[in-house]
């Protein structure tokens, strides 16, 4: 998570604002981070609506406990800690309402679609991660989401979730060993590509 | 960025720039490419910022009322009890001490007078009221009360029942 050093400062100041009773400060500060926060969330929880209402509970556990924000954090460190944990706890209740739905749908790919060549519009991307993504827990989705599509370090997500960076680094792996045992059953022709590539390493 | 210049980047097993991949973002043609130059590519183009369905404003907007009422919540509570509602606890104790004292002086001279006609072994006469029944005029406003008049046969007396969870519960 690459954030300049001014932007960082601007929010700080922004969060004083609103601790000040300023609450148009809070207006520009959800104004700014909307687009992380819903896109964190809609990648995690896999649908708009759903991921709208959540952003929202995001937003607005962040105004209840804006008091607690220690300075000494960056201020996207302490918000995403805010987005997974509203998110995780969303995909947990979600996950044991829909265990046996989930169990009995399994999507399949037959073999005309995958010998139609590999077409990776960002619209495909995303119905395969949703499907390939089922059997992850949602710490793990939660992080594998936060490091290979928002770019922010094992270090960095260790601090978000308060553990240690080893233990990400091993929900990483496990993530995409489950991510890459799915993707060969649904979508061999894209699977043989981490074949390819670790024979290449 | 230039689609050549991604593509003359695009490398197994180093860590792109944030430009690289705000471009493997934007362009199908050069995910394509870095799929099949590294496959991790492939759900590394679902990132990056998204709008809301409806549009930042008006998430904003649904944000912000939500703030304010919750705000407004917060400063009622601080306040304490308001004024509609101190007038609302007077009226229940009014009408309260009134029933209360109507149905006491009800109770304490029906069983005298039934066992007494039961031992005359003759019918049961019901037993007038004593109290003289004295009007009382409240108003009572609240928006998540629901208020119950219970009709009285022998007098003009009505019973009002006011059920709000705004009220204290050690009334």
């Amino acid at each position: 998570m690459k954030v300049p050093e001014i932007e960082q400062s601007d929010d700080r100041q922004l969060v004083e604002s609103v601790r000040g009773g300023d609450s148009s400060a809070f207006e520009e500060l959800v104004r700014r981070k909307t687009g992380k926060v819903y896109g964190v969330c809609y990648r995690v929880v896999g649908n708009a609506e759903d991921a709208r209402d959540v952003s929202q509970l995001v937003f607005m556990k962040l105004w209840e406990n804006l008091e607690k924000y220690d300075p000494q954090y960056t201020f996207d460190t302490w918000l995403y800690r805010m987005v997974t944990n509203v998110a995780i706890d969303y995909l947990r209740s979600r996950q044991s309402r829909e265990a046996t739905i989930n169990s009995s749908l399994r999507l399949v790919r037959t073999s005309s679609d995958a010998d139609q060549g590999l077409s990776f519009q960002r619209r495909e991307v995303e119905k395969i991660f949703e499907e390939v993504s089922v059997g992850l827990s949602p710490k793990q989705k939660t992080i594998f989401v936060m490091n290979q599509m928002e770019d922010i370090s094992s270090a960095e997500i260790s601090r978000i979730l308060g553990c240690r960076e080893s233990t990400v680094r091993n929900h990483l792996f496990n993530a995409r060993k489950i991510m890459q045992q799915q993707l060969k059953r649904r979508y061999p022709e894209y699977a043989s590509l981490w074949k390819e590539k670790s024979d290449a390493m | 960025m230039r689609c050549e210049f991604f593509r003359q980047n695009c490398v197994l097993g180093t860590e792109p720039a944030p430009e690289m991949l705000e471009h493997l973002r934007e362009c199908g043609d050069c995910l394509n490419h870095a799929v099949s130059v590294d496959p991790d590519y492939l759900f590394r183009s679902l990132g990056g910022e998204m709008t809301p369905p409806g549009g930042v404003d008006a998430f904003v907007d649904g944000v912000m009322e939500q703030v304010h009422l919750r705000e407004t919540e917060k400063k009622l509570s601080r306040r304490g009890m308001p004024a509609v509602y101190r007038w609302a606890v007077a009226a229940t104790l009014t009408i309260a001490t009134i029933g209360g004292l109507q149905y006491q002086s009800g109770q304490s001279v029906a069983p005298v007078t039934l066992t007494a006609e039961a031992s005359h072994g003759s019918a049961i006469v019901p037993v007038k009221n004593q109290l003289e029944p004295r009007p009382v005029v409240e108003n009572y406003e609240s928006s998540s009360a629901t208020i119950v008049e219970v009709p009285n046969q022998t007098s003009d007396l009505k019973v009002v029942m006011i059920f709000d969870e705004s009220l204290p519960a050690d009334l």
